[in-house]
């Protein structure tokens, strides 16, 4: 986003400030500088969001688009981390959820929209595809900071929640850990990228991690049809993730990750470092306010709201917001 | 590391991101395998020919009989709009729980109905019209003839009607081939493999080499019949075409 359009933005955002008289000299500060953060505005704002006078004033500085990857958790993350924002006075565009993670970061650097809500583990295997993947989420933090940086972006603080990646049996599997498969000649189903990587079908089949051989792979939609495929016994294990509520509801069982081949997956929120600087401090602490209070029960039930219920994201978003008193 | 692992299982080699098409294209490997081409192909041939076989199976006869009888004609043109409607990848993910429940597999049903659904309208709609606007003349005249109503059907009607059926199938035939690949997307492979792992990949030479595959598949599809038609068609029927084709405006 170039300067010019950043102000002219900006511009537009204070006339309807200036008719309602409540342009202060700080909000002169046009130039996308960091002095936002010590307006009196922004610290009033998280007590006194049931003014919309007094959150408009943080409509001042440049539109945080935030788009979600397409599948449900992606998309009710997206909403929440949006409407939160907007609750609290930013100006805030939740774009129509698309692609996954490579359109996701292709988007942030081409300046489709400045905000994302990624897995670490996945923003690892994405930025650092080198890096050794750990469970340890502080190491994978580590090693995704910096190529983040040298990206224009930051890495927010990362959430409690997780949502993991789940080797998924049915209930009557013999198998308590991903070793015992090894002897069980099993018909492997997961999404088309698996094949491809070092956490999936590469590291489950690599000698000296898993040295699993399965009787076949079968490439499946990721979603639903995964689970209808191991209920009706068109694979025996799945490559699935851990908060998919369905693992419950239809009695299938997650096998432990005993040589630890899963990356840690909880949720980050990542920011384009220029929209970070143009609100400076108070943006990424309301942010990271937010990734705190998220749990991955939260996550589940979400996904059981909107996988099982067919109930709309926005709502199922909202409705959460509310129970916690941020809306 | 990697290199063993992949002889072990040549199934499921991944295809580097970075590789060009005519570089994959011309890889022994990529031919070769469960997952290679020829596999491939041969899983999309197989079901296109058995989609389109029994799609001539069912339509043509259903077609010419009702067309030798005029009955009908209201219902046959309602189809030519319902047939430009047909969502068969809609219809082919709604079978899909339907045939898994049943223990069916993801194969060949689902796909296999979704797609004959998509080959028969082509295929009834050109049987019946090239019959019912015969000219009436020969019709009389085998009847004058004392050809039985059977007859005059089989030797009469189909017979030169024969070059429009034919198009007809070509016509279903290509529109199957070139629908094929959704199974990939459902559970199935075939040529549409290439494209569905590309996406999810997100590697562009894989959806490119799945395009050209599928496309050129398709238009091969198209020659054959062209081919067929002149060996098939009966002398007299050719010669009236093309002298139609002469005369007319």
């Amino acid at each position: 986003m170039t300067t010019s359009t950043t102000r002219s933005r900006v511009v537009r955002l204070l006339a309807p400030l200036a008719v309602l008289g409540l342009v202060t000299a700080s909000c002169g500060s046009d130039d996308d500088s960091a002095s936002n953060s010590n307006e009196p505005a922004t610290s009033e704002a998280p007590s006194g969001n049931t003014d919309p006078a007094t959150t408009s004033e943080m409509t001042d500085g440049p539109t945080i688009q935030i788009r979600g990857q397409d599948f449900s958790e992606a998309i009710t993350i997206a909403e929440v981390y949006g409407q939160y924002l907007e609750a609290k006075g930013y100006p805030v565009e939740i774009l129509t959820p698309a692609g996954f993670r490579t359109e996701a970061f292709d988007g942030l650097q081409s300046g489709d929209f400045n905000l994302i809500v990624d897995y670490v583990g996945g923003t690892q295997v994405e930025i650092a595809p080198d890096a050794a993947s750990t469970a340890d989420v502080d190491e994978i933090v580590a090693n995704i900071t910096d190529p983040l940086q040298a990206l224009g972006l930051t890495l927010l603080d990362y959430s409690p929640a997780v949502d993991g990646d789940a080797f998924v049996v049915r209930g009557d599997s013999e198998a308590s850990t991903i070793s015992d498969v090894a002897e069980l000649d099993y018909v492997l189903g997961g999404a088309s990228q698996c094949p491809e990587r070092p956490q999936c079908l590469v590291g489950l089949e690599d000698p000296d991690i898993y040295g699993i051989t399965f009787a076949d792979f079968i490439t499946l939609e990721f979603g639903p049809l995964l689970g209808e495929a191991l209920a009706n016994n068109e694979v025996d294990a799945v490559i699935w993730n851990t908060t998919a509520p369905q693992i419950t509801e239809q009695g299938f069982k997650v096998l432990d990750d005993d040589q630890g081949l899963f990356p840690a997956q909880n949720i980050a929120p990542i920011i384009l470092t220029e929209l970070l600087e143009a609100y400076g401090d108070q943006l990424a602490a309301d942010i990271n306010e937010l990734s705190a209070m998220i749990t991955t029960d939260d996550l589940l039930a979400w996904n059981t709201e909107t996988d099982i219920e067919f109930r709309e994201s926005d709502e199922v978003a909202t409705e959460w917001l509310k129970s916690k008193g941020l809306l | 590391m990697i290199a063993a692992l992949t002889s072990l299982r040549p199934s499921q080699t991944a295809v580097p991101r970075d590789i060009g098409f005519f570089e994959w294209f011309f890889d022994a490997d990529t031919w070769t395998g469960t997952t290679g081409i020829v596999a491939s192909l041969q899983d999309t041939v197989i079901l296109c020919a058995a989609v389109t076989l029994v799609a001539v199976a069912v339509s043509v006869p259903v077609a010419a009989i009702l067309a030798h009888l005029r009955r009908a004609e209201v219902s046959s043109t309602w189809l030519v709009s319902i047939s430009r409607a047909v969502p068969t990848f809609a219809i082919a993910a709604l079978l899909l729980p339907w045939s898994l429940e049943r223990g069916w597999g993801f194969e060949p049903w689902p796909i296999f109905i979704a797609l004959l659904l998509l080959a028969l309208v082509p295929i009834y709609l050109n049987t019946y019209t090239a019959i019912r606007q015969l000219p009436e003349g020969p019709v009389d005249a085998a009847r004058a003839l004392g050809y039985s109503e059977r007859s005059i059907l089989t030797k009469v009607e189909v017979a030169l009607a024969s070059s429009l059926i034919f198009s007809g199938i070509r016509v279903a035939a290509i529109q199957v081939v070139a629908t094929e690949p959704i199974r990939a997307f459902l559970g199935g492979d075939g040529l549409g493999r290439y494209v569905r792992d590309g996406f999810g990949q997100n590697n562009n030479t894989l959806v490119i080499g799945g395009i050209v595959l599928i496309g050129g598949l398709a238009a091969l599809t198209g020659l054959i019949f062209v081919a067929l038609e002149r060996l098939v068609l009966p002398d007299g029927v050719r010669r009236l075409t093309r002298q139609q084709g002469d005369t007319s405006p």
